[in-house]
């Protein structure tokens, strides 16, 4: 046993709810007291769903475990007549699996037309993604048929799914691409696929599962039993997805010469580039640009799952040129993979392999990288240490369900992410100029600056503002403020103003703390020394 | 006796959290306290989901984790954590929630929260588990656990205790309050923090401010002899004058707060207007449904239906003999809810989190119910803030161009959604 403050990873009946609630006409029913019906928020709120999610939690009271009621069979009952799914998978909660019902015995017992598979996970085994892993597999190998393959070359992308990251966003540059070379796309599941959908699965030419967590074990499966090459890498970055193009060409000219199939030639790259005729991705260009030197000084830490973790990394190291400080990832099971994927990025002392939270906060405390690449905790802490932070992985939170287009994977993903990587981090030039000379012109108290520096001022004062309140309330400090002689106060100016606020805050709770009436310029430049204001 | 109102009682399939959510609001309001939950991923996955919980600095709430070699045993050690927390946080006060998971292992709860107390640090069991609890109801738990720690008044002792958590602000208000109109304040329960729980005796008068508390209402009547104000709840006029006139009643004090009651309606005046004649539709699951559906039906709305979680004949008297002849239902069904919901058409629905924004994809105006428990609606000074939160909704989907009725605009958003379109009415 041990003390949980947060988790990484949703549970396995998340995971199960992702994957039904990726594909169509299927249902899934949560045999579980209510609370477990929550995990329907997830899906409402953070995708704003403009539906009921595919899922209903066949509520399990105290009652009924006192009375030996069973309601699986007539909510199983309820969900055909009201949806009519062709299949339901059924799924005991981390409670009511320890009650060791034959969940079997009870949904057959409703006679149903619909398929009925009780899957069977153990949440104390099975996490989020592992469970969405196991269904999605078990799914395709229940329903993928033999089957000749299509006449023209065409591809299935396995992996993307509800609550995936950027997950929708992934999948239109992938299409762009695909239609840019002629390849059609069989089946994509299990975002928007039916069970039918999954009998077609054997008929692509070619599996492109791009994500580690989710997809690549079906991909194994379809290559076992029905001999379908699989690309598996995740064309996250410029060079990745050249190489990737490349591999996915070659794989499907291998089948279509045996087939006497048509041969697909390689467009001129900008082809690829969203009017056609520019280049398909800023990122080679805007690398090697001047703005972009300071950035070799700058170092990032990665963290997430397994995917995003490898890809990111290897993105700001070869592409944009930034040092590794280090990475890790959350997902255990996959540690020794990203590990090996990472070798020549970090090092081993650099490699992290948590799924506790403050271990990561205490490693990014330690590195105070200039950018941090992790999940929505990252961000948190990030925000604590006053670092900057772009989310690049799961848990997000609904500030990373943003709604313009923003993949991560492809040349258009490329872009985005030098882009978010370029807004994140503190810009290069005018950072050395301000931390130079104090303030490079933008004084918000000179009565001169432009209006949009002032609102940039006035903000940070009602940071401190707030900040100042949340002391009183806080309750544990006096509430007496301290004063400033003039002196003091003409030496707070010289400090940019941009983190004026906080070093003032700063310095007052050092005064506070002491018992200091005065700030005198002595006493701000103990502060300073004591807290590196 | 109170009187036979009749609702319905149907079989609770409906959408909601269990009763661990409190957690969010408790810990912040007792803030001398550490909440700590015996359960699974789940149980911590629900928190972090649900609420919004971050982690800020140093929560002052954990789940102690039940993994799978923890559940043979039938009493689970937990006093390394206990140890751990007391290191770490030093709270007054631990309350040890349960969950669904020790709960089906049978943990004996009240036997492991008292074998971990110590006089410096009482650990205090407070059930909560989603097979019994729903939403606030374990703040009831809560408050029980409490009571044995509220010093026992004596007879003569005769002041008012209010009785449910609201935020430090709210309570200044209710305490200033009962200082015009002569009422003496013994305190708060719950109080901010642990020492400062309110003397409770024979001669106390009990002002329930939250209508999720019929619990530790009762057993402060068996236990310590108080008595339980009978009135409506504090919000809205109509609820603020009955409560403050009913209150000042037991104290021999009378008063006459109409003209108070109709200046407060006159300034809630741009929002009634609105309400009046509306067809509004509870189907939430915050426990608050009777008074709020009571303060529309006084501001002129029809209330179509009125849902909740659950209806105490006692504690609810006052609010349900003033919904006599509104639809009353305990344990809804939620089916049965949508159904409803499509042959009345009402202008609005409280739902919850999980529902909102589906019902919102039906063309429907809905608001979360949850929002109302985290706003400052209670009492003369949160008259506003309540009318408001019911017309917010309605008046910005007013404003909203009638795009969004046509499902081009919800093509491919969702995977599950048959052919990428959602169909407007299936419900």
């Amino acid at each position: 046993m041990r003390l949980a403050y947060w988790m990484y990873e949703g549970t396995a009946h998340h995971g199960v709810g992702r994957v039904m609630n990726s594909m169509r006409n299927v249902h899934a029913v949560f045999h579980a007291p209510q609370g477990d019906d929550y995990v329907n928020t997830i899906f409402t709120m953070l995708e704003r769903t403009p539906s009921f999610p595919s899922m209903t939690t066949s509520v399990v009271s105290g009652t009924d475990l006192a009375r030996g009621t069973i309601r699986l069979p007539e909510t199983l009952r309820q969900v055909e007549e009201k949806l009519h799914p062709e299949l339901i998978v059924v799924i005991a909660s981390c409670s009511t699996i320890l009650l060791q019902e034959n969940l079997e015995v009870a949904a057959a017992s409703a006679h149903l037309d619909a398929d009925v598979l009780v899957y069977d996970a153990n949440p104390y085994r099975m996490q989020e993604n592992g469970a969405a892993e196991g269904l999605f597999s078990e799914l395709v190998r229940r329903y993928a048929a033999p089957q000749p393959l299509t006449e023209q070359p065409s591809v299935n992308i396995l992996g993307p799914a509800s609550l995936g990251f950027h997950v929708r966003h992934d999948l239109t540059s992938l299409r762009r691409m695909l239609n840019t070379l002629g390849v059609r796309v069989n089946v994509v599941a299990p975002w928007g696929a039916t069970v039918d959908d999954l009998r077609r699965l054997p008929a692509a030419w070619l599996n492109i599962a791009p994500y580690r967590e989710l997809g690549a074990r079906a991909a194994d499966y379809l290559e076992e039993q029905f001999g379908t090459p699989a690309l598996r890498e995740a064309p996250l970055g410029v060079q990745p997805t050249l190489r990737w193009l490349n591999a996915l060409v070659d794989t499907l000219n291998e089948i279509g010469v045996r087939r006497n199939g048509p041969v697909i030639r390689m467009p001129h790259l900008t082809a690829f580039s969203l009017d056609g005729m520019s280049a398909p991705s800023s990122v080679p260009w805007f690398a090697r640009t001047a703005d972009m030197e300071s950035y070799a000084g700058k170092s990032a830490f990665i963290f997430g799952d397994a995917t995003h973790t490898v890809g990111m990394t290897k993105f700001l190291r070869d592409e944009l040129g930034m040092p590794i400080a280090g990475a890790g990832t959350y997902l255990l099971k996959e540690a020794n993979w990203v590990r090996e994927q990472l070798k020549g990025y970090v090092s081993d002392d650099q490699f992290l392999s948590t799924d506790e939270f403050q271990v990561t906060a205490a490693r990014i405390a330690e590195l105070t990288p200039e950018l941090i690449c992790g999940t929505q905790m990252e961000r948190h802490t990030a925000r604590k240490y006053d670092l900057n932070c772009m989310v690049i992985a799961p848990p997000t939170h609904i500030e990373n369900h943003l709604l313009s287009y923003r993949p991560f994977l492809g040349f258009d993903g490329a872009d985005t992410i030098a882009d978010e990587v370029y807004t994140t981090c503190t810009l290069g030039m005018e950072k050395h100029l301000i931390d130079l000379f104090g303030d490079a012109g933008l004084e918000h108290d000179d009565g001169l600056a432009p209006t949009a520096d002032r609102q940039i001022a006035v903000a940070a004062d009602a940071e401190v503002a707030v900040s100042v309140a949340e002391a009183v309330v806080d309750g544990q400090s006096s509430t007496v403020d301290p004063t400033w002689s003039q002196e003091a106060e003409s030496m707070l100016k010289k400090v940019p103003f941009f983190v004026r606020g906080k070093a003032k805050g700063n310095v007052e709770k050092y005064a506070r703390d002491h018992g200091i009436a005065l700030i005198t310029a002595d006493v701000l430049l103990t502060a300073k020394e004591n807290i590196g204001a | 006796m109170p009187p036979k109102v009749q609702f319905i009682r149907e079989d609770g399939l409906y959408h909601s959290f269990c009763g661990l959510v409190s957690v969010g609001w408790l810990y912040q309001k007792i803030k001398d306290s550490f909440f700590l939950i015996l359960g699974t991923h789940t149980c911590a996955h629900l928190l972090q989901n649900t609420l919004g919980v971050m982690i800020f600095a140093r929560p002052r709430f954990a789940v102690s984790l039940l993994e799978e070699g923890d559940l043979s045993s039938s009493q689970p050690n937990i006093a390394d954590q206990i140890a751990e927390i007391k290191r770490e946080h030093n709270p007054s006060v631990i309350f040890l929630l349960s969950s669904c998971t020790p709960e089906v292992m049978k943990v004996e709860f009240e036997g492991l929260a008292h074998a971990l107390s110590t006089p410096e640090l009482p650990v205090l069991f407070v059930p909560a588990s989603g097979l019994d609890y729903t939403f606030a109801q374990s703040e009831d738990s809560v408050l029980q656990a409490l009571l044995p720690f509220c010093p026992v008044a004596p007879p003569e002792d005769k002041r008012v205790v209010f009785l449910g958590s609201v935020n430090d602000v709210v309570a200044d208000d209710f305490a200033m309050e009962a200082a015009r109109l002569g009422i003496p304040v013994a305190g708060f329960l719950p109080a901010p923090h642990f020492s400062d729980l309110p003397p409770i005796g024979p001669g106390t008068i009990i002002a329930p401010l939250q209508p999720f508390l019929p619990k530790v209402a009762s057993q402060l009547k068996n236990e310590r002899d108080a008595t339980v104000l009978s009135s409506l709840f504090p919000f809205g006029p109509d609820g603020c004058r009955a409560f403050w006139e009913d209150l000042a009643a037991e104290f021999d004090i009378k008063v006459d707060l109409s003209e108070r009651e109709a200046a407060a309606w006159e300034r809630i005046k741009d929002h009634t207007d609105l309400l009046r004649g509306k067809k509004v539709f509870f189907a939430s699951d915050i426990l608050m449904e009777l008074p709020l559906a009571r303060f529309l039906r006084a501001a002129g709305a029809e209330i179509i239906e009125c849902s909740t979680p659950a209806i105490n004949r006692r504690f609810h008297a006052r609010e349900l003999a003033a919904l006599d002849g509104v639809r009353l239902v305990e344990q809804a069904n939620f089916d049965r809810q949508l159904r409803d919901i499509a042959t009345y058409q009402p202008d609005l629905i409280i739902s919850n989190m999980i529902t909102t924004n589906p019902l919102v994809g039906r063309g429907l105006v809905a608001k979360w119910g949850t929002e109302f428990a985290f706003m400052p609606i209670h009492g003369w000074s949160g008259v506003n803030v309540l009318a408001s939160t019911f017309t917010k909704a309605m008046r910005r989907h007013a404003l909203l161009d009638p795009l969004s009725l046509d499902p081009v605009w919800t093509t491919g958003l969702m995977p599950s959604a048959p052919g990428d379109v959602i169909p407007l009415q299936e419900l």
